[in-house]
């Protein structure tokens, strides 16, 4: 291409300003390309931010109902719709052991494994009805 | 190619064309970034940005075992966009209907109108928030109707609730942004200790008002751009600050105590149907509070119910009400001559008398609801409740001592207690104000005025080995993690009476219970020292000492040797079913007595004596 001539330089004129169009073209189309995937990316974050938010929300709910039913009223209720009968033991009903009830326990085994004897020792136990007598 | 891709007219024509486009667009541009910038700015700035408030999450009221006591929900309120209803969403209608808990017709009503009068008190009276949208205003005096693009359907429907109605994918039924609310598990419960959060996210009351401060947390917020449609544009999120969750507050109450200090009062109001009645339980160690309840109550998720004219049933009588203490307050005067060494348990005082010279002038001598043939040593005044006896006691201290005493017990000052809002410090005149007949009277409880917390307290002196302890509600301030951000512990206001003292107050306390010794054998439990008081003092009705109306208290703390906890059972005006007297002794103590049974299993409190009958089972090879 000779550059001295006229139409050779308008040419290139051409040429250049063909390529600066698609570079630039090119340069925009990618820009688009790229704002749209910040936007993608952006919107998929606040989706994703907005699935978290209502799985907070949603365990809250169920925090509150779990705490609800364990709420001494509901327990109460229960207890007497399901006939359950339960009630709080009284002092008459326990047996306070005098030191750790562990180490009580562990000599009572030990004792047991060191002992010739087979069979617990027990006492028996004696359910009376009336006038009857049962072993 | 020497002459290229045509004749130069046409090229330097296409070239001119090209370069004038380019020109033109330059000229655009700059037109409209650099010359009409500003307003354009300006209009987008109007239309597209906004700042979207995010608001914190309160931070949970927790019991001492860690059990919910208040927490913060997400309440949607529910909307339509009446225009924007497709008829063939028409038969999920009574589906929605049912869901929100909505009549059928209502719902129907809501949905077919589409337009309203303009008219601000129609829109108000409605109860509906009508956005405009078209711009079509108000303006101008020509009544017009206008397009409802938001009228509310529900305020309070849950997520499970929504995500139902989600489901339905009924177009134009929405929610905006949700906000927190407050949810109270246990509703009656601890209600006064507690307080509550009001609709415009006001803390009122209790510890809700107290700890705002750590509950509350802190609202984010964050700069963005929306579009036509009011969506956010996430891509164009400029600034952002999180929201950080409020703090958890931990009390020292248990819900398991709570709630059968609850039931005792329950069965209180109902045996005795007094005006209103209070129990506090707390550890006799440290000060912190167990237990407090007051009747009536109210439920906190439901405190907008609470009629105007009953209003007292939110107020926290245990510290808000002042009532004469009676004969609690006997413990002063005793512990007082005990700590001068003016007297030493087993001095007698005639408790006959009806009058007696104090500095120079006879003094008459308060009645007795008891009377008494021979004289009482000091232990039997305090078991045996003489008001004689305890006005001896009051006048050998005098009067500066046994205010400086009475001050140093906690009476007629604030417990400091800040964690109740409001409370009132009581009355208790200082000496030099006092009449000829008040060192007679207040060493048995009168004249004096006294929150049930101060009375609670006093004993606490006696139960803690002579110190006047802080109460304290508050345990633990804790992060989202549940790590312990602060720890509150006990507070020693001061010592008012050496633990010698205390210890033989708390001996002569002991013989209240003693059957043919004591004013309430009925709060006596086997195996167990109950160090306790009796109160009982008569009403003020129109200006004098009613015969009728008394306040009933029963106050102690057991085992007596080494005290645990510390129990107040105040009632307020009960009636005897007997139809006697509402003496503490009847009305207050057999509560004392079933509360205190309760803590012995729940508090694994040991016994200090034999305790009589065997137990109902046998271990095998542990004999008793």
């Amino acid at each position: 291409m000779n550059t001295s001539d006229n139409h050779a330089f308008v040419n290139q004129l051409l040429v250049y300003t063909l390529v600066m169009i698609c570079l630039s073209g090119s340069i925009g189309l990618g820009t688009v390309w790229m704002r749209h995937q910040i936007s993608v990316t952006a919107n998929s974050t606040r989706q994703m931010e907005s699935r978290i938010s209502q799985a907070e929300r949603s365990l809250a709910e169920t925090t509150i109902q779990v705490a609800a039913e364990e709420s001494l009223e509901v327990l109460t209720r229960r207890n007497s719709e399901w006939k359950l009968g339960l009630l709080p033991p009284v002092e008459s009903q326990v047996g306070r052991l005098a030191g750790s009830p562990e180490r009580r326990l562990a000599a009572l085994r030990n004792r047991e494994a060191f002992t010739d004897r087979s069979g617990a020792e027990t006492a028996p136990v004696v359910f009376a009805s009336g006038s009857r007598v049962r072993r | 190619m020497a002459r290229g891709f045509g004749s130069n007219y046409r090229i330097v024509l296409l070239v001119a064309t090209i370069l004038a486009a380019f020109g033109g667009i330059g000229a655009r541009l700059v037109h409209l970034h650099v010359i009409d910038r500003e307003r354009l700015v300006t209009f987008v700035d109007k239309v597209r940005r906004q700042i979207v408030v995010e608001p914190a999450r309160r931070g949970d009221i927790l019991d001492g075992r860690g059990k919910f006591l208040a927490t913060s929900r997400s309440l949607i309120t529910l909307g339509v966009d009446p225009q924007m209803l497709r008829p063939e969403d028409e038969p999920k209608w009574p589906e929605l209907a049912r869901l929100i808990g909505l009549p059928l017709r209502e719902l129907e009503t809501i949905f077919r109108t589409k337009t309203r009068p303009v008219t601000p008190a129609a829109a108000s009276k409605a109860g509906e928030l009508v956005i405009d949208l078209d711009g079509e205003g108000t303006s101008g005096a020509t009544p017009a109707e206008r397009k409802i693009q938001w009228a509310k359907l529900s305020d309070a429907v849950d997520e499970s609730v929504y995500e139902q109605i989600v489901r339905l994918d009924i177009k134009g039924v929405y929610a905006p942004p949700r906000v927190y609310t407050r949810a109270y598990p246990n509703n009656e419960l601890a209600a006064h200790v507690v307080g509550y959060v009001n609709k415009e996210g006001m803390a009122v009351q209790g510890v809700e008002r107290w700890a705002d401060f750590y509950l509350r947390g802190q609202d984010g917020w964050r700069e963005s751009e929306k579009d036509g449609k009011r969506q956010e544009l996430a891509q164009f999120r400029a600034r952002e600050v999180a929201p950080s969750r409020g703090y958890d507050v931990m009390l020292s109450i248990d819900s398991v105590i709570q709630h059968r200090v609850e039931a005792e009062l329950s069965r209180i109001m109902t045996t005795f149907s007094p005006t209103k009645a209070t129990i506090i339980v707390s550890d006799a160690r440290t000060g912190f509070i167990l237990g407090l309840a007051n009747s009536p109550t109210f439920n906190l998720n439901a405190y907008g119910s609470v009629s105007g004219e009953d209003m007292n049933r939110m107020r926290n009588v245990a510290v808000a009400d002042v009532l004469e203490p009676g004969s609690t307050f006997k413990i002063v005067a005793a512990s007082g001559a005990l700590q001068e060494g003016l007297v030493q348990p087993g001095d007698t005082f005639d408790c006959t008398l009806e009058r007696i010279e104090y500095k120079g002038r006879s003094r008459d001598l308060p009645r007795e609801d008891h009377h008494f043939h021979h004289p009482l040593t000091v232990t039997e005044i305090i078991s045996r409740s003489s008001n004689k006896g305890a006005a001896q006691l009051g006048m050998l201290l005098q009067e500066k001592r046994l205010y400086e005493y009475a001050k140093a017990f906690g009476f007629g000052e604030y417990t400091g207690f800040s964690s109740l809002y409001p409370e009132s410090p009581g009355i208790f005149a200082h000496y030099s104000k006092w009449s000829g007949s008040d060192i007679t009277r207040i060493p048995m409880g009168h004249t004096v005025a006294a929150t049930p917390l101060q009375i609670h307290f006093a004993m606490g002196v006696i139960a803690s080995g002579g110190e006047l302890l802080r109460p304290q509600i508050v345990k633990e301030i804790r992060n989202e993690q549940g790590e312990a951000l602060y720890r509150f512990g006990k507070m020693v206001r001061r010592r008012v009476i050496s633990q010698a003292t205390a210890k033989t107050v708390a001996g002569m306390l002991s013989r209240v219970t003693i059957a043919g010794e004591g004013t309430a054998a009925e709060a006596a439990i086997p195996g167990y020292e109950i160090a306790a008081k009796t109160g009982t003092s008569q009403k003020i009705v129109d200006g004098k000492y009613s015969s009728q109306h008394h306040i009933a208290s029963f106050v102690g703390f057991f085992p007596a040797s080494r005290p645990e906890v510390v129990i107040s059972v105040i009632v307020d005006d009960g009636r005897s079913p007997a139809g006697g007297t509402g003496y503490g002794g009847v009305v207050a103590a057999p509560g004392f007595k079933r509360i205190a049974e309760h803590l012995i299993q729940y508090l694994d409190i040991k016994p200090t004596g034999p305790v009589p009958g065997r137990p109902l089972f046998a271990l095998e090879r542990i004999r008793p």
